[in-house]
């Protein structure tokens, strides 16, 4: 039996396996997952388009709403600056007593909303923000990255692909048929972590890349050119490597996890929570996490929550993150150990449906 | 090339501290043999073991010279009709065929010109195409069949074959297992039933407890299990009295004094001599209490499988 | 047969009433939960907040003596309705993964292993084993809920006199009332999930997942469309919103609670969809 037969072999498995992971209505959720945030995206986009062309025949001088003071009362701020985009008024007050009149006005200068808030006739409050903010948008990206798709979305979607490919077949009283079959048991496990792992890569990547997508779709042209002929190939291209690093990393975790442990919940809480207290730990331990090397893949680093407490803030600085190539190095060496640990445990693992 | 059997030495296999089976050393030569045994008697085990599924705690096993633990080469001259009653979710009957195949690397045309020979084969090739989560269970059981027939394997191992088969089905089936075995292949399936496989096996290895009982063709099989040793207890008066007369006797292999002196534990070789020994004690004066079976296993089991106490 | 042959009569004795069948099903699922380690674990690890809360509310009955009348002091002490509020969130956690740990056991396996064509074939319709599966959770999720937050009431009540009752009677209420939403809420989602993946151990994870994951969304959809009321669709801040409005706490900024409720009620009937469709005791293959 040579090696290039073992390895089409592996594809034979592989190719059987991907069609029950992606087609399965098992995995639904799966896609949900990866999908979800694209629908956020998209009605921010939708959102901003149509405020656009609402908003265009009613554009107010930004001038004009700059020199309106807290003070003012609504009817001389209706009278400089015109018609608002929006208005709303309403009455509320404390039990028992008067209620007060309030008022909202929301102006349009071309490329900032300003709202402006009376109570009892008088302007209390002035904000403005930019309808779109290319460079707020990004940071938000960056943040449902690392905090939705690296920390929720493919580590639980690695869970239920990889923990299924094992951990589900026995559950299913459906893993002999493989055991069943003339192929060496490693080359099984290979071809099914293949399976999982192009499943998991492609439906992740392509989630991201369908988010970071709509995320440019409403951005001013100009801004969006110049970004994609600077650093955007660029982003969009570690943005998907990420998401594949997370794949290989959590998927072969999960994958050992799913033929030594029976309970999937026990390995996912001791992950998570490993994973999770990584940023504090010692320098030296943090090289043991898939986290470690995944989320300094990413262009943009995850930004800091700042409503999070002083100590946690503090202690959250990442020791040292890795260079690029240190980065996936280690994460190939991380998985490569436990692969090989799924290996030498797959070769032990017996035919035993027990009750569950 | 070595001699195309099927051995186990010393081979015992626990699971934890339950018994599988137990010192088990058996060779099987090609044709039918068939596995007979009552509930949990360890006949899925010896199967799954010959299989690779599960690895045996002491002893060796090779299966036409081959080790189960080498599923590369092991698998492509073995088919397995295991008695796990389930299919992989949303597969159709000829999906399911087709997939082992594949799997045991046939190509996409070859493997589903053998899929529907196979089918055709079991006569399930008129339902290929319904989910086998809809089957019945006897077209389940014909579908595993068919799954395991499918890439003409040399050795044939089928856990309770014809169960839930229908007469007709049932006569198919087990001519089709004659066709096998005349082929200088070897087909091993498992029952509850010694009448049944009686007619059609070559042989019949009788197992009970995880333990080989009997093995031979059926009618030596028969004589073998009364000459199998069967225990005793005796409750009497003089325990060792009665134990010393009954140890001059050459069918007794074993006897215990029971700490109380009152019991004895006593194993025999002969059961009919036995009990004429204990009458001849009995009218020698001897108070005997009582006589119960200690292990009523070869009896009871035997009385089982032939349906009555024949 | 011949009409003197026929020996079999009819079991004509007396049989207990439909009630007492009907809690055969909860009392011996109370039995087994209770044999789970980690249920019981879980149970004991629950009483610790509430413990911490009666020392509280003995300390700020007592503090006035020992502190004179600090104003701030006071103020911090005082046992209101953000006390209760912050008391409910800490125990909702508990009941996540009590539901999620003891939850799974009552109905996946009853599915995995065709057990509901037997209780079906006993005079149970499907609507009672929904119910006696609910009312083990409830009596469950109970124990780490209302109970003590209506005993911490009483204790509270009890210590600082009829007025205080007077005055605060509605937080006791809320407490009842806002706790039985939640156990209602957990328990249908426990067990939608066992019916829907039927493996005991992957619906706990799912449990735990869903509670998860609708709050990453919820957050996620905040912070993309610059919004508050996503929050709504994160249970645990849904529900912590409904609970400031029934105490009559300040609330936290977000959605309001009517919004709230209308999603908590969705989400319910979703659950309840999900029950009624998996809930066969055969599944049709198509
Ligand atoms: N997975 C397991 N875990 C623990 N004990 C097991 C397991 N599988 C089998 N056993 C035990 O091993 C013994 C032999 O079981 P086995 O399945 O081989 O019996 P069998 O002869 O096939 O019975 P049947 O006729 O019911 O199929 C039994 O005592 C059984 O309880
Ligand atoms: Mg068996």
């Amino acid at each position: 039996m040579t090696a290039e037969f073992r390895l089409r072999q592996a594809w034979t498995i592989a190719r059987l396996q991907l069609r029950r992971v992606f087609f399965s209505k098992r995995s639904s959720w799966v896609y949900l997952l990866a999908l979800f945030p694209s629908v956020p995206f998209f009605g921010h986009a939708i959102e901003v388009k149509l405020s656009q062309s609402r908003y265009a025949s009613r554009v107010t001088a930004a001038a004009i709403l700059e020199s309106i003071r807290e003070g003012d009362t609504d009817e001389e701020v209706l009278k400089t600056a015109g018609e608002p985009v929006h208005e709303r008024k309403f009455r509320r007050g404390p039990r028992g007593e008067a209620s007060v009149e309030y008022r909202n006005l929301i102006y349009f200068d071309g490329e900032r909303r300003w709202f402006l808030h009376f109570e009892a006739g008088i302007l209390q409050n002035k904000r403005s923000r930019p309808l779109i903010d290319f460079e707020d948008d990004r940071k938000v990206f960056a943040g449902v990255f690392q905090y939705f798709y690296l920390r929720l979305a493919v580590f639980f979607g690695c869970l239920g692909i990889f923990m299924n490919l094992f951990r589900g077949e026995i559950l299913d009283k459906t893993l002999h048929f493989w055991f069943l079959a003339p192929a060496r048991r490693e080359v099984l496990l290979a071809g099914k972590y293949l399976a999982g792992l192009i499943a998991a890569t492609l439906i992740f990547a392509t989630g991201a890349a369908l988010s970071f997508g709509l995320m440019l779709w409403p951005q001013d042209a100009v801004e969006l050119s110049a970004f994609w002929r600077a650093q955007g190939p660029e982003h969009l291209f570690w943005y998907a490597t990420a998401a594949a690093a997370g794949c290989v990393g959590y998927g072969s975790l999960f994958l050992a996890a799913g033929l030594l442990v029976r309970n999937p919940v026990v390995p996912a809480i001791v992950i998570l929570f490993w994973e999770g207290i990584n940023g504090i730990l010692p320098a030296a331990l943090q090289k043991f996490s898939v986290l470690y090397y995944v989320q300094s893949l990413a262009p943009i680093p995850p930004p800091m929550d700042a409503n999070a407490p002083a100590l946690i803030q503090l202690l959250m600085s990442p020791a040292d993150p890795p260079s690029t190539v240190a980065a996936v190095c280690g994460l190939l060496a991380v998985t490569a150990l436990v692969l090989w640990i799924a290996s030498r445990s797959v070769q032990r693992i017996e035919i035993n449906y027990g009750t569950d | 090339m070595s001699a195309p059997e099927i051995v186990f030495q010393e081979v015992s296999k626990f699971y934890g501290e339950v018994l599988g089976v137990n010192h088990v050393t058996l060779r099987i030569p090609s044709g039918i043999t068939s596995l007979v045994g009552p509930n949990g008697s360890g006949k899925t085990t010896l199967m799954n073991l010959m299989a690779g599924l599960i690895h045996p705690d002491r002893g060796v096993i090779t299966v036409r010279g081959l080790s189960p633990r080498d599923p590369e080469r092991l698998m492509r001259i073995t088919g397995y009709a295991t008695q796990y009653d389930a299919a992989p979710r949303g597969v159709t009957g000829l999906d399911f065929v087709t997939t082992g195949l594949l799997l045991a690397g046939h190509g996409k045309q070859e493997a589903s010109r053998r899929a529907w020979k196979s089918l055709e084969r079991v006569g399930m090739n008129e339902a290929a195409h319904r989910k086998v989560a809809a089957y019945s269970k006897g077209m389940r059981q014909r579908v595993r069949l068919a799954v395991a027939l499918a890439h003409d394997p040399e050795v044939l191992i089928l856990d309770e074959p014809l169960n839930g088969l229908d007469p007709l089905v049932r006569a198919e089936t087990i001519a089709l297992f004659h066709e096998f075995a005349a082929q200088g292949r070897h087909v091993v399936l498992s029952s509850h039933v010694l009448q049944e496989v009686d007619v059609i096996s070559d042989r019949v290895i009788l197992i009970a407890n995880g333990m080989i009982i009997a093995e031979g063709h059926v009618r030596g099989v028969r004589e073998e299990i009364h000459e199998h040793p069967s225990q005793y207890i005796i409750r009497c008066r003089d325990a060792s009295r009665i134990a010393a007369l009954l140890f001059e006797q050459d069918h007794i292999t074993q006897v215990q004094v029971h700490e109380d002196r009152l019991g004895l534990l006593v194993a025999t070789r002969n059961q009919r001599e036995f009990s004429r020994a204990l009458t001849r004690i009995s009218l020698a004066g001897h108070t005997v209490e009582s006589v119960v079976a200690a292990d009523e296993n070869v009896d009871a089991l035997y009385k089982y499988l032939i349906g009555g106490g024949r | 047969m011949a009409v003197y042959k026929r020996g079999y009569t009819r079991y004509q004795g007396a049989l207990t009433g439909h009630w007492a069948r009907f809690f055969v099903l909860p009392r011996f699922a109370w039995r087994r939960l209770l044999e789970q380690r980690l249920v019981v674990i879980l149970l004991v690890a629950a009483t610790f907040w509430p413990l911490l809360c009666a020392g509280f509310i003995y300390v700020s009955n007592h503090a006035d003596l020992l502190l004179g009348f600090d104003q701030k002091m006071s103020a911090f002490l005082r046992i209101d309705s953000r006390f209760f509020v912050i008391f409910m969130n800490a125990q909702s956690v508990f009941a996540i993964l009590l539901s999620a740990f003891a939850g799974p056991s009552l109905i996946a396996p009853d599915l995995a292993n065709g057990a509901l064509s037997l209780y079906f074939s006993r005079p149970i319709s499907r609507v009672e084993y929904v119910l006696a599966r609910l009312l083990v959770l409830l009596g469950m999720l109970s124990l780490v809920t209302w109970v003590p937050g209506v005993l911490l009431f009483f204790m509270q009540s009890a210590m600082a006199g009829w007025s205080w009752f007077a005055s605060n009677w509605q937080l006791g209420v809320g407490v009842f009332f806002g706790f039985l939403l939640w156990i209602l809420l957990v328990s249908l989602v426990a067990m939608a999930s066992s019916a829907y993946v039927r493996w005991r151990i992957v619906a706990g994870a799912l449990v735990l997942g869903v509670f998860f994951v609708l709050a990453g969304a919820a957050e996620l959809t905040n912070a993309v469309l610059r919004v508050e009321w996503a929050s709504a669709f994160n249970p645990g801040r849904a529900m912590n919103q409904i609970w400031c409005a029934m105490l009559g706490a300040d609330p936290i900024p977000g959605p309001n609670a009517t919004f709230c409720f209308i999603v908590v009620s969705i989400m319910a009937a979703l659950l309840l969809f999900v029950l009624n469709r998996k809930l066969r005791p055969v599944e049709v293959v198509s």
